[in-house]
């Protein structure tokens, strides 16, 4: 086996499979960015609406509060399959890559949300009273009481969760999105041994996320302690 | 544009449909149970054990938790054959989600093991409590208030996450789901409803886990 890999290594390592793998990784790295991008800030929003006690807001309010409970619990390869299904008959050639942005932009709303509303949460009830008293509006109270100290709560658990998520669009690869776990396949078929192949692309799926994941330690750390 | 659902082919197929939850719920289990033996030992190693085993440990954490766990699996389902192992699919799975979800459980794991202190132990000891007594009285306690959400989540994590097994052809929910869809065609009600079967599926598996929590080990865990 290893003999094998010695001998396709050269042939392996050329200049165009290089390029083809480093732009599986952005196209890998920008569904992650794109998709909790748009997730962080409807997350936030969401979060935000759970947070108001506006009576008119109520039915908004559960509509968000079913979404983000719903989409939880279904996996990610079946919401990639819905959205495809969903999005190719009404707008016909979006591209794959697109179609797999989507899927992620969803589910990260509805984890992002969670996490944000567990920081909002975290900051005492008393401070909020206080807002009140001082005749704080709901927004003024939200951006000068609550996320000024719920960010340090909600930063490393989303470090985190975005680490899962580079992990998790190896699923699109399912869809025929190029991105790194596609290209994997795609070199194996070229007749490169599975190990060079798969193993090539988990090295650059560990280059993506452990400095993340690192960096939410070291968050976690830090913010915890002051 | 005009589509008409058509939800009575799926409904059909729902028994079959409810066999492959059944498959993902064993799936889930196996992934579970196996991983938290790795994780018993993890944790243990990564607090008490020797500068290299705590090494070792920790380079096995950080490579499975930091890699997509299905390259992992196709890694062992097509790379192994070349060394002479043939994996089933479904075992292939199984060895790739319980080695993953070993690390994730170590991390976990080691989070209970750190929140028992030693002045604690002391104290029983002092008060002249036998070892089981401790282990019930003072550690469990302890163990469980810190880790018993971690672990449930994870165990519903590991329900959805046990849906990637359907691309290496095992017949769980999802993997039906693609069987019913490509000879239905009806596939956005297909996932529709296998959408609806994964959130019922872990509504009941995180209601009874918390109700579980509660009764057994008084922990405040939140239904929703």
């Amino acid at each position: 086996m290893f003999e094998r890999l010695l001998e396709e290594a050269p042939e392996f390592f050329n200049y165009h499979n290089m390029i083809f793998i480093l732009e599986a990784m952005g196209r890998t790295l920008s569904m992650t960015v794109i998709g909790c991008s748009v997730g962080l800030v409807c997350g936030l929003l969401i979060a935000v609406l759970r947070q108001s006690n506006s009576r008119t807001l109520i039915p908004i309010k559960f509509i968000a509060i079913t979404y983000v409970e719903i989409f939880r619990r279904i996996p990610f390869l079946v919401i990639l399959f819905i959205v495809l299904f969903v999005i190719e008959p009404l707008m016909p050639g979006t591209s794959l890559l697109g179609i797999a942005t989507v899927a992620v932009c969803l589910l990260s709303t509805a984890f992002l949300s969670e996490i944000i509303r567990a920081g909002l949460e975290s900051v005492p009830p008393q401070q909020i009273e206080g807002a009140k008293t001082l005749n704080f509006s709901f927004l003024q109270t939200i951006m000068l009481v609550m996320l000024p100290q719920a960010w340090k709560v909600i930063l490393p658990p989303a470090a985190a969760f975005i680490v899962m998520f580079i992990k998790d669009t190896a699923l699109a690869s399912q869809l025929g999105v190029i991105e790194l776990t596609f290209v994997g396949k795609m070199l194996v078929n070229r007749g490169f041994s599975p190990m060079l192949g798969f193993g090539a692309v988990l090295i650059c799926y560990f280059i993506l996320s452990y400095p993340l994941s690192r960096f939410s330690e070291y968050l976690g750390k830090r913010l915890a302690s002051s | 544009m005009d589509y008409t659902f058509q939800f009575s082919e799926v409904l059909e197929d729902l028994p079959y449909l409810l066999g492959g939850a059944v498959v993902t719920l064993q799936i889930a289990f196996i992934a579970f149970w196996g991983g938290a033996i790795i994780g018993i030992f993890g944790a243990i190693a990564k607090v008490y054990g020797r500068e290299s085993v705590r090494r070792i440990t920790s380079a096995y954490v950080i490579f499975f938790t930091n890699t997509p766990a299905l390259v992992q699996i196709f890694l062992l389902y097509y790379a192994l054959p070349d060394a002479g192992i043939l994996l089933p699919p479904m075992t292939a799975v199984l060895i790739g989600l319980v080695l993953n979800s070993g690390a994730y459980l170590t991390e976990i794991l080691k989070a209970g093991v750190i929140s028992v202190r030693r002045s604690e132990m002391e104290a029983a000891t002092a008060l002249g409590m036998s070892g089981l007594q401790i282990l019930r009285f003072v550690m469990l306690p302890h163990i469980a208030k810190t880790i018993y959400a971690p672990l449930s989540n994870f165990f519903i994590w590991l329900v959805l996450g046990s849906s990637l097994a359907a691309l290496f052809g095992v017949e769980e929910l999802t993997g039906r789901a693609i069987n019913i869809s490509t000879t239905s065609f009806r596939s956005i009600e297909t996932f529709t409803v296998v959408a609806g079967i994964y959130v019922i599926l872990t509504i009941i598996a995180s209601t009874s886990l918390a109700l579980v929590g509660r009764w057994a080990f008084r922990v405040k865990a939140k239904i929703f």
